[in-house]
């Protein structure tokens, strides 16, 4: 089995910016994409800061009422079935395509397959079923189901662009966009499918976000420029945001045989679960530990081998702490100090988004050549002692990438990514 | 200490919506007349300004924005049945009624849909 999967296309609508090359000189550059946030105009909630997409507005219920930059075209027998993070998806999506040089006719022979994440939209399926209960449930609109529910953005996607391969959607809260990858690249090297397009969203609200708050989960430091420090001694917990991921891998031979520009290769990836809490991590990150270690094994590399990781790092107390002292028990007891960063210092925590935006960023980091830095670290949690968690960009090229991530119920998956050599 | 739970959105509720906020102004003033006065010409023009708001674009041929009364909306104007059902839902939202399956599995052209929402609106208007 030596099918090789290639990631030939990327689209992002982020907070850190809505094309690839303006994340690119964010990332670099470290410019967070934090901002104060009124979430539901009632000033007692506590949690002040969010990182919102710029030059969307999808904050009404109503498709009508929303809008988007004009260069995407979506039908309006498209946008009816759309949740607002369906929008940032399907957005993404366009980019995503045209950056692997494809189009709809492309994807429509049954060799392409979508997998998809997002946590469905509260938001949407609240308002719906009020105004359904509204009337005793006598009325309701039509596509009240399909554009809230988990499932939303395959659904949607799928009928758009007429994809027939293999569609389906994973949730495993903010691992979700993970799984999603990892199953891609199975998708591919099990000779099912050529071509994988892997899509994680989520849209910034009240109704998706302020549910963690009672969690403790949320940060309620009041300042854009600190509230979210992962790894920091004074991290209190994430900041929210919403957006859309698309990454497009194709099978080595199609992408050589097309002429695709290829960003990195995927070669590995493992899970493993902490069978712990429903909704902390295991203090020591056993199941992060194990889903690190079976990376590594299914991609055939070493600890030391790795020159950069990508962590989950959502700057709660626990979580970090956590996977601190898993990264600890793969790289530093093999010797290995690997450059360290959650990029969610810049972006926020993007849930079921997260793993396939933070894939997306690795595979730029190995296409234009820089590893990450933590943004907003003062002061490293004791935790951290020993760990490599530059505060700057590095300009040295990373040449293997490991991205994890994390969610509710100890759900960790990891991939690990390969500078590809064009020739 | 208050005995009950507090409301299941302590969100302040949105501002009611305008379902025709995004409409021409023509179509608004129509709507308003319509209410005010009962003038069934103005509920026509609703009626057609919310078939072509829901009209399927890809099926529209070249630029054609036009709902004659003998265009049939499933095999001239592109609809599908969800947008018919979205067409019925908005109507229903928008005037206060309901509108039955059997109602709507008679309604094949403009026409029928217009002469039916006469009906169906002025009556509810009386009752």
């Amino acid at each position: 089995m030596s099918r090789e999967v290639l990631i030939t296309g990327l689209g992002f609508i982020t907070s850190i910016g809505n094309d690839a090359a303006a994340v690119t000189a964010n990332l670099r550059e470290g410019r967070h994409g934090m901002t104060t946030w009124d979430y539901c105009g009632n000033p007692a909630v506590p949690v002040k800061v969010a990182a919102p997409v710029r030059d969307f507005t999808v904050d009404s219920p109503a498709w009508r009422d929303w809008s988007w930059p004009a260069r995407y075209d979506i039908p309006r027998e498209t946008l009816r079935g759309l949740a607002p993070h369906g929008v940032y998806a399907f957005c993404a999506m366009e980019q995503a395509l045209a950056d692997a040089g494809l189009t709809r006719a492309d994807i429509t022979d049954g060799g392409t397959g979508l997998f998809c994440a997002s946590a469905g939209s509260a938001f949407m399926l609240h308002h719906h079923l009020a105004h359904a209960r509204s009337s005793n449930f006598e009325r309701g609109n039509p596509m009240g189901v399909v554009s809230s529910i988990a499932g939303t953005l395959n659904f949607n996607l799928a009928a758009h662009y007429g994809i027939t391969g293999a569609v389906t959607g994973f949730v495993s809260a903010c691992a979700s966009s993970s799984h999603a990858l990892g199953y891609a690249i199975d998708e591919i090297r099990l000779g099912r499918q050529q071509r994988m397009i892997i899509v994680g969203a989520e849209e910034l609200n009240a109704d998706t976000l302020l549910p963690f708050a009672p969690m403790r989960a949320l940060s309620t430091n009041p300042d854009p420029a600190t509230a979210s420090r992962p790894f920091d001694t004074a991290r209190d917990g994430f900041v929210g945001t919403g957006g859309a991921t698309v990454i497009i891998v194709e099978e080595a031979s199609l992408a050589r045989k097309r002429g695709a520009s290829i960003y990195a290769e995927l070669i590995g990836w493992g899970q493993a679960s902490d069978g712990h809490s429903v909704a902390t991590s295991h203090p020591e990150g056993a199941g992060l530990r194990e889903a690190m270690r079976r990376a590594l094994r299914d991609a055939g590399v070493t600890p030391n081998e790795i020159n950069y990781i990508n962590a989950h790092g959502t700057s709660t107390p626990i979580g970090d702490r956590a996977e601190a002292i898993a990264l600890h028990s793969v790289f530093t007891s093999a010797g290995a100090h690997p450059v360290i960063s959650s990029t969610k210092g810049l972006t926020g925590h993007g849930l079921s988004m997260a793993g396939a935006m933070e894939a997306g960023f690795c595979a730029l980091a190995l296409r234009e050549g820089f590893t990450l830095g933590n943004a907003h670290l003062v002061n490293p949690d004791p935790a951290c002692e020993g760990l490599n968690l530059p505060r700057e960009t590095g300009s040295a090229r990373p040449s293997l990438i490991l991205n994890n991530s994390s969610g509710f119920g100890g759900s960790n998956v990891c991939q690990v990514l390969r500078f590809y050599k064009s020739s | 200490m208050p005995e009950e739970l507090p409301p299941l959105s302590p969100r302040p509720p949105l501002s009611p919506r305008n379902p025709l906020a995004k409409f021409p102004s023509s179509i608004r003033a129509a709507h308003e007349r319509f209410l005010a006065s009962g003038d069934v010409e103005a509920l026509d023009m609703v009626v057609i300004a919310v078939v072509l708001d829901h009209q399927p674009t890809q099926a529209r041929k070249s630029g054609e924005v036009v709902a004659p009364d003998t265009a049939r909306l499933m095999a001239d104007l592109g609809f599908d049945s969800l947008a018919l059902a979205e067409i019925v839902f908005f109507l229903e939202d928008l005037y206060k009624v309901t509108i039955t399956n059997e109602e709507l599995m008679k309604i094949t052209t403009v026409g029928e849909l217009r002469a039916f929402v006469r009906t169906k609106v002025a009556a509810g208007r009386t009752a």
